[in-house]
C-alpha cells in the first residue's frame, strides 16, 4: 500500500527523472573502463565546451534542431510504407513547411525576446548616463548574489519564458498559417496529384 | 496578504537559482513546453486547411498530436535520460578536463599511469560526486563550466534523437494506425446507411479491399 501510494503521489516528470536517474546509474557502471579515464585535453574542443555551456540559448538550440530536423524527418516520411502515396507526398510537404515555419519563427522570437530580456537586466555599473528608462533598466535583476554566467543564463531563461507567452499567439498567428501557405506552395510545387473523383 | 512586490523578487531569485547554474534543464523543460503549445497550433492549421483533403487530414492530424505526446514523452525519458548520463559522467569524475584530473588526482582519486589515469579496483563511480569532496571549491569553477558544457551538448544530442528520430518514426506508426481504423469507420458507415439495391460498386469494394487490416490490398 505504501509503496502504491509512494507512486501515485509523483507527477508524470518526477517518475521520468526517477527512470532515467535508474538508467543512468546502470549505464554509469557499464560505461568505459577502470584502467582508463577519457579525458578531454584537446584546447579547442575544451574551448567549445565551455562556449556550448555558456553562451548557447535556447534560439541557438531551436536552431540546431531545426536544421537537423531538416535533414532526418522528411527522410522518415518519405519511407513510411503504411501510408499510401498521396498521404506520404502531403506528410512529407508539411514536415518541411512544419520545420522551416517552426525554426524562423521559434528562433527569432526567443532571440527577440532573451534580447529583450537583457535590456532590462542591467546592473548598476552597467547603466549609463545617456541610456533611456534608466530606472527599469534593472527592473528584471536579480537581488541574490550571482556571477556573470548564471546572469546570462538567467537571461536566457527569463526571455525563453517571456518567448513561450508570446509563442502562445504567434503559433497561431504565424506559425501555423505560415505552415499552411508553405505546405500548399510545396505540394504544388512537386505537382498535384490527387484527383477528387466529386 | 500577499506583496506582488514581494513575489516577483522571489520568483526572479528562483529562476537566478534553479537555472543560472543549470541551463540544460532550463532547455529541456521550456523546449517540453515548447513543442506542446507548436503541436497545439499545427493540428488547428491542418484542421482549418481546406486545401488538405479529408483522407489525408485523418492522417495528418492524428500525426501531430502524436508527435505532440511523443514528443513530451521523448523528451523528458530520452533527452533527460542522456543529460543525466552525460552529467554523473563529470560529477563521477569519469570524464574529465585536463584540471579536473589533475585535481583529482591530487585527491587521491585517481591514479596516473604512462597510459593516462586510471582508479583504484574497488572505487564505485555510482557512489562517488566530486561536489561532496571537502576541497571542492579549489575546482568549483572549472568543474560548473565543464559540466554545463557537457550537460547542454548532451541535451542537444538528447534532443535530435528524441525530436527527429524517434517521434517522427513513433508518430508515423500511430498516424497510419489511425487513419487505417477511421477509414474503416466511416466507410462502414456509408456501408450502412445505402439504400436497396443494396450492394457495393467496384471502387468501394476495391476501396474496402484496400483497408483491410490483415496483409496487402492483394490477399483479401
Amino acid at each position: 500500500m505504501a509503496s502504491i501510494n509512494s507512486i501515485t503521489s509523483l507527477s508524470i516528470p518526477q517518475v521520468c527523472e526517477n527512470v532515467s536517474r535508474k538508467f543512468t546509474r546502470a549505464a554509469l557502471n557499464a560505461a568505459g573502463s577502470r584502467e582508463k579515464l577519457p579525458t578531454i585535453s584537446n584546447p579547442k574542443v575544451l574551448g567549445a565546451v565551455d562556449w556550448i555551456g555558456k553562451k548557447l540559448s535556447s534560439a541557438e538550440n531551436r536552431l540546431i534542431l531545426g536544421a537537423s530536423a531538416l535533414l532526418s524527418q522528411p527522410f522518415i516520411d518519405a519511407s513510411n510504407k503504411d501510408v499510401d502515396s498521396e498521404t506520404r507526398r502531403y506528410s512529407i510537404c508539411r514536415t518541411i513547411a512544419k520545420i522551416i515555419a517552426g525554426t524562423a519563427t521559434g528562433y527569432t522570437i526567443r532571440k527577440l525576446c532573451i534580447k529583450s530580456i537583457d535590456a532590462f537586466t542591467k546592473s548598476v555599473n552597467e547603466i549609463k548616463p545617456d541610456m533611456k528608462f534608466k530606472k527599469l533598466r534593472t527592473l528584471l535583476t536579480p537581488t541574490l548574489k550571482y556571477t556573470a554566467d548564471e546572469l546570462s543564463q538567467y537571461k536566457n531563461t527569463l526571455g525563453t519564458i517571456l518567448a513561450l507567452g508570446v509563442m502562445v499567439f504567434t503559433n497561431f498567428l504565424i506559425d501555423a498559417p505560415l505552415t499552411k501557405a508553405l505546405t500548399n506552395w510545396f505540394a504544388k510545387l512537386g505537382g498535384n496529384h490527387n484527383v477528387k473523383s466529386e | 496578504m500577499l506583496n506582488p512586490s514581494k513575489l516577483f523578487e522571489n520568483f526572479k531569485n528562483t529562476i537566478l537559482t534553479k537555472y543560472g547554474p543549470n541551463p540544460a534543464k532550463m532547455l529541456i523543460y521550456t523546449g517540453v513546453l515548447g513543442w506542446f503549445l507548436s503541436s497545439a497550433a499545427q493540428v488547428v492549421a491542418i484542421a482549418v486547411n481546406d486545401k488538405i483533403p479529408k483522407e489525408q487530414k485523418m492522417f495528418l492530424i492524428p500525426q501531430e498530436i502524436g508527435d505532440g505526446a511523443i514528443n513530451v514523452v521523448s523528451f523528458f525519458l530520452v533527452t533527460t535520460a542522456i543529460k543525466n548520463f552525460a552529467s554523473r559522467l563529470v560529477s563521477s569524475g569519469k570524464l574529465a578536463s585536463p584540471k579536473i584530473r589533475q585535481y583529482l588526482t591530487d585527491s587521491g582519486i585517481n591514479i596516473k599511469t604512462k597510459k593516462g589515469w586510471k582508479v583504484l579496483p574497488n572505487f564505485d563511480f555510482s557512489k562517488f560526486d566530486i561536489k561532496n569532496m571537502t576541497n571542492f571549491d579549489l575546482i568549483k569553477d572549472e568543474y560548473n563550466s565543464f559540466k554545463n558544457g557537457i550537460d547542454v551538448i548532451a541535451m542537444t544530442a538528447g534532443s535530435i534523437l528524441s525530436c527527429n528520430i524517434i517521434t517522427p518514426i513513433l508518430r508515423n506508426k500511430y498516424a497510419a494506425k489511425r487513419q487505417q481504423k477511421t477509414l474503416a469507420e466511416m466507410n462502414k458507415v456509408n456501408m450502412d446507411r445505402m439504400q436497396y439495391p443494396r450492394g457495393i460498386s467496384m471502387d468501394t469494394y476495391r476501396n474496402q479491399a484496400a483497408l483491410k487490416y490483415s496483409g496487402s490490398p492483394l490477399k483479401i
